[in-house]
């Protein structure tokens, strides 16, 4: 592929950022509606998470006083290292113009830096559910950490590579014969770590507001106007990310592997199509399993885990 | 069938061979008695397939009769009985055990990297098609074991048993495509007595002791 | 080059000598010290770089009519590299002393300290530099003496005296291990001198190399503080004064990583078994893990940074580990980027675990306490401090764009490259070292937040913290120096990697620099560009973008700029610092997960009314964890040590006959054996 020039990358970058953002917000509309329709319920509409967004932007926020500027500083960051995720995954085309920034390990890594920056905040302003949340973050995230890395490993051996783009657009192409079972365990273990790293059921409810079973929703609730938005908007792009990644990584399809204007008009819809099926699936889950304990989420992690170790172990086996 | 090349074949006997092994790690992970059951059955199925993938695609015959033998002792009947006895012994979960889970899923995971070591020198001799599933087995069967160990309750420790056998009969169809027929009829009977006898003695288990702990078993002592 | 030795070594010695000789007030004497520290340093700096880029060894060697007794110098890219890291935080902490030693005035004399602080940079920088076995050694126990003396600056304590007790013993231990490395090569070539143990005369067998690399082992490990032999460090470190604190945990057991490497990879050099790489990588996962899970049990702030010392110097033998591993296998590339790996931590390491230390000063001197309970809201009340603390805390948890991410970054990569080592085993194993360094990265973040969340976020949690009032400027700016650094080595690694690779080629004798720097110079691609890439200038330019990016987009939307400030909503109550989550409930749920490791005692007492059972007067909950490693290795070990010596009690008769008999007879004996 030639490389693209500097204008090209950055359209091209500035378009992968318009697509998450805008995305977003309709992916989890879509969960909430889907599980409403699955309660028999008829749920808010598809389009509300953007109302709400909308509304919060213009609200002047509350703050405490006891609160310092980590506080305020917070929504940005965390909003900035998830965009910053997003604009590292090849999303509708295979050679994304600022892959070469980070790899996979990176991406890990950016939103390890929105996590710690979300439970100072949920520290600073003295309330004990911040901490509380805080808490249950940092011992959820130690859990899936190493899950992560492991799938991570499987993928990136049978990829033969760590940079998200050169990963999905060998897949894409079919260079190398790829064996299922390892990718099938890589597969598993990833969505699960993506259930417990986005804070969806059976790890975390992002449904509720009851102080026995909150971990995400703790860490922000002293949040609100613009800063609520910016933290509410960030969580929704980076399940997307998550999915995306899960869609891309393993399911490549239809994704452009040129910068031309009918492979990129194909590579938009089939992704958007692939993200709202993975969507979909997560509503199923959330309908279908209840919330773990706090103390039963190793269990859960732990077959993370094991299913990536597997498939590592499976990837070195079959190939001789 | 074009398409059902050996290699593909391998890939599609590996793939069944490694979902055996999934559900054996389901099975250690999982709590309540009633999903153990049911991921046994599932397991049987999954081996069912297996071997009748074996079957076909080198064409030994015999290999149907025990898949099919597979399907319905071990996914249909064995499961049913174990159902009765959770329903009669209303005990619903392993709430003790002596290995927590996350330590036996680890624990469990080592076990399936040392039989590979162990059956690394055999996999070169071995068909090209089932010479993975060798390995496997070995783990199933290690995995088996190990739960017979680290749980506390008798089901739950009779669905380890036959997780063994499982993964026994994998190893006989990867390592000589099947043993003779009547070997495996006999097999088959063995593992049917087995099971009815285990599920009776859980119930006098219960009947002595109030309890299906079989570390309470120790008390005969005096 | 000789003349900037010559200078440093001049300035050390002013340093030592004027303070305790120019009579005047405390203030004088204390500027004076550090003001002969801060030169030393700075022209440090400066010869460490031209050490590391300069074609040939610096060498000097002093003649003497003694044959055992030649000291000789010598300055190679490994030394310099070593002398530079040393050099930056010293300069950084001459700076800081000068405002701290004015808080600690009366407990012990400015002077006496920063000429021991001189001697203490000058020891480390001569074992650097020392080019035989004595000058080594001398210069190595003068380090460890030195920093006794000032770990029991505090001697009327006797937490204090036991901590000064428990080093000396652990580091003497240490020196006579290395004695034996010393001793063994010693016999190959028959002089100390380093030149011979490079090149010995006689070929050095399999099972001498094997015993050399044990001890070394076991004798730097001591020193760098490698599990289970870390015992000593969250005893010694906390309860020296701060800059003392910074310079032991940031660069005096990184002596030891120098050691360590000297020994492998110069007098060892060529061929290592599989199994010596396997072994530093698994002390290495092993280290992290447990240097971290400690850490995050712990709630006074010092002995929190001295277990992250652990974990670091066990992320710092996981990239030389690999590296070694690569090395046996022939694949010379991935070694030196494992190696590379390794060094670039080792200095990020010295940059925020001394910046880390700074800032607990700090915190120390405006509270008078180590305890993180007894801080909160220090954010406002110390907003430099804070700042800098925050800096390191990044940093130390690994996270972009800072330096400590780089570093782990690399470690990881070089793990990634397990798929080109042939045997299986190895192949499993570096993933499993990439999860453990996975865990630790993770568990160091949840340990940072927990220290920064508590002391410096929230409501005060005692009167001190609530009056605490931020430090003098010399203080801000040693600790602003090295925040700085932090920063800059993250955001340009395009600079470090090039001087690094001049260190690593003598050592592995192959250059990695094209293959881990992009043509570009902007990108880091171990080892092709294929397999991974990271750009940190980049990743902080878009990370500032898309943060912009929010910015500018509540701005667009429009709504009142202002916020309004309220109180926080605890169902109607005050909020009181008593509400806040403490340290201790923070690690509850790690501690409960990771309970067989912590193996913790949890009591609650609770003292009842005389009138109801129901009301509780007053409830006592303590928790202690296991200190696994000395109940049950070093208390069993003790405990035979004391036996032992109560039954060679019997030869202390205290009659002086009797030892005149004893000498008597050891010299006839002596005497015999020499016939």
């Amino acid at each position: 592929m030639p490389t693209p020039t500097i204008l090209q990358a950055i359209a091209l970058s500035v378009a992968q950022a318009l697509v998450l953002s805008i995305l977003a917000p309709f992916i989890v509309g879509l969960i909430r509606k889907l599980k409403a329709r699955l309660q028999c319920r008829r749920g808010p509409s598809l389009l509300q998470p953007y109302a709400d967004l909308a509304k919060l932007f213009r609200k002047q926020p509350v703050v405490s006083t006891t609160a310092s500027w980590i506080f305020t500083a917070t929504p940005y960051i965390v909003f900035g290292s998830t965009l910053t995720a997003g604009l590292l995954v090849p999303v509708f085309i295979s050679q994304v113009p600022l892959s070469f920034a980070g790899n996979i390990i990176a991406l890990v890594y950016l939103f390890a830096l929105g996590t710690f920056f979300l439970i100072l905040a949920g520290l600073d302003s003295g309330s004990a559910f911040g901490g509380m949340g805080g808490s249950r973050e940092a011992i959820v995230a130690s859990l899936t950490e190493p899950a992560m890395i492991m799938s991570i490993f499987a993928i990136a051996l049978t990829a033969g590579s760590t940079n998200l783009s050169a990963i999905v657009h060998r897949t894409a192409l079919m260079e190398g014969a790829v064996d299922p079972v390892p990718q099938l365990m890589a597969l598993a273990a990833l969505f699960i770590v993506t259930l417990a790293e986005t804070g969806r059921v059976p790890v975390d409810n992002p449904a509720t507001h009851l102080e026995l079973t909150m971990i995400h929703e703790a860490m922000i609730l002293e949040y609100s106007g613009r800063y609520l938005a910016l933290l509410e908007w960030a969580a929704a792009i980076k399940l997307l990310v998550f999915l995306t990644l899960i869609a891309n990584v393993f399911a490549p399809w239809g994704i452009a592997t040129a910068p031309t204007p009918p492979a990129l008009a194909v590579g938009v819809t089939v992704y958007a199509a692939k993200v709202s099926l993975l969507a979909a699936l997560i509503g199923l889950i959330e309908c279908m399993f209840a919330k773990l304990r706090l103390f039963r989420v190793t269990d859960l992690l732990g077959v993370a885990f094991i299913l990536a170790l597997l498939g590592l172990l499976f990837f070195y086996i079959l190939q001789g | 069938m074009s398409w059902l090349t050996p290699h593909v074949g391998a890939q599609l006997v590996d793939l069944g061979s490694a979902m055996l092994l999934l559900t054996c790690f389901a099975i250690v992970a999982q709590r309540r008695l009633s999903a153990c059951v049911d991921l046994f059955a599932l397991q049987s199925f999954f081996l069912a397939m297996t071997a009748t993938l074996v079957a076909f695609l080198t064409g030994t015959r015999h290999i149907y009769v025990a898949a099919a033998l597979t399907v319905a002792v071990k996914g249909l009947v064995i499961p049913r009985v174990l159902r009765r006895v959770i329903e009669r012994l209303n005990v619903t979960r392993e709430l003790v055990m002596n290995v927590n889970v996350p330590a036996s899923l680890l624990i469990c995971g080592a076990l399936v990297m040392i039989a590979f070591f162990i059956t690394q020198p055999i996999i070169s001799f071995g068909h090209l098609l089932t010479r993975n599933s060798l390995a496997i087995a070995l783990a199933i069967v290690l995995i088996g074991f190990f739960t017979m160990i680290a749980r506390q309750k008798a089901v739950t420790q009779l669905i380890a048993f036959l997780v063994m056998e499982n993964g026994l009969f994998l190893g006989a169809t990867a390592a000589t495509y099947g043993m003779p027929l009547i070997v495996e009829l006999g097999v088959f009977f063995d593992v049917l007595v087995a099971a009815l006898i285990a599920g009776i003695y859980t119930n006098r288990l219960q009947d002595a002791f109030d309890s299906v702990d079989t570390s309470r078993l120790s008390e005969l002592r005096e | 080059m000789t003349i900037l030795l010559t200078v440093i070594l001049v300035a050390y010695a002013a340093g030592m000598v004027l303070p305790l000789i120019v009579p005047g007030k405390p203030d004088i004497q204390n500027v004076l010290a550090h003001a002969c520290a801060g030169v030393a340093a700075g022209t440090g700096i400066v010869l460490g770089v031209s050490g590391i880029v300069a074609r040939a060894p610096l060498t000097l060697a002093s003649s003497s009519t003694i044959p055992l007794l030649t000291f000789g110098i010598r300055l190679d890219a490994l030394a310099s590299f070593f002398l530079l890291t040393i050099s930056l935080v010293g300069l950084a902490a001459a700076i800081y002393a000068v405002g701290y030693l004015r808080h600690l005035s009366g407990r012990a004399s400015p002077a006496v300290l920063g000429a021991l602080f001189n001697a203490f940079l000058c020891a480390m920088t001569l074992v650097v530099v020392a080019d035989d076995g004595f000058l080594f050694l001398l210069a190595w126990e003068l380090m460890s003496l030195i920093s006794y003396l000032l770990v029991v600056t505090d001697h009327e304590d006797p937490k204090v005296q036991h901590a000064g007790f428990l080093y000396l013993v652990m580091a003497h231990i240490g020196t006579a291990f290395i004695v034996v490395t010393f001793m063994l090569l010693f016999q190959q070539g028959e002089t100390f001198s380093f030149d011979a143990f490079r090149h010995p005369g006689r070929p050095v067998s399999d099972r001498l190399q094997t015993v050399a690399f044990l001890t070394a082992l076991i004798g730097f490990g001591v020193k760098a503080g490698i599990v289970p032999l870390h015992v000593w460090l969250p005893y010694a470190h906390p309860v020296a004064p701060s800059h003392i604190s910074a310079l032991m945990s940031g660069v005096m057991i990184k002596t030891a990583i120098y050691g360590l490497l000297r020994v492998l990879f110069d007098f060892l050099g060529g061929q290592f078994p599989w199994w010596w790489g396997f072994t530093i990588l698994v002390i290495g996962a092993v280290s992290a893990v447990l240097g971290v899970m400690y850490a995050l049990m712990e709630h006074d702030l010092k002995r929190l940074l001295a277990y992250h010392s652990v974990e670091n110097i066990g992320i710092i033998l996981l990239g030389i580990g690999a590296g070694m591993l690569f090395h046996t296998y022939g694949l010379e590339a991935l070694a030196a980027l494992g190696v590379l790996a390794g060094l670039y931590h080792t200095v990020n390491h010295a940059m925020f675990k001394a910046l880390l230390f700074l800032g607990a000063g700090a915190l120390l001197s405006a509270t008078h306490s180590r305890n993180m309970e007894e801080y909160g809201g220090l954010l406002r009340r110390m907003p430099w401090t804070g700042a800098c603390f925050l800096v390191g805390a990044v940093s130390i948890s690994a996270l972009p764009p800072t330096n400590g991410f780089v570093s782990e970054w690399l470690v990881f990569q070089s793990l990634f490259q397990s798929v080109q080592v042939p045997s299986l085993l190895m192949k499993l194993m570096l993933p499993l070292a990439a999860v453990l360094l996975a865990l630790t990265g993770v568990l160091a973040l949840a340990c940072f937040a927990k220290a920064f969340g508590i002391s410096f976020l929230a409501l005060p949690r005692s009167t001190h913290a609530r009056y605490a009032e931020e430090v003098p400027w010399s203080m801000r700016i040693g600790m602003v120096i090295l925040a700085a650094t932090c920063v800059l080595l993250g955001l340009a690694p395009m600079v470090v990697v090039p001087l690094l690779d001049h260190v690593i080629q003598p050592m592995i004798g192959a250059s990695v620099a094209h293959q881990v720097l992009a043509p570009d110079g902007w990108t880091l691609i171990p080892v092709s560009a294929e397999f991974s890439s990271l750009s940190p200038p980049v990743l902080a330019l878009i990370l500032a973008g898309s943060a912009a990016a929010a910015l500018a987009l509540t701005t667009l939307a429009g709504g009142r700029r202002t916020n309004r400030r309220a109180g926080t909503w605890v169902c109607g109550l005050n909020l009181s610092p008593r509400m806040q989550y403490t340290a201790t409930g923070f690690v509850q749920p790690i501690k409960r997960v990771f309970s067989t490791i912590y193996q913790p005692t949890v009591k609650l007492e609770t003292e009842f009314l005389h009138e109801s059972q129901y009301f509780a007067k007053r409830r006592h909950f303590t928790f202690r964890i296991e200190p696994v490693f000395e109940t049950y290795l070093y208390q069993p070990v003790a405990a035979l040590i004391h036996a032992l010596a109560s039954r060679l009690r019997v030869i202390q008769a205290g009659s002086l006959h009797v030892y005149l008999a004893y000498m008597f007879v050891t010299l006839v004996l002596l005497l015999l054996i020499a016939l």
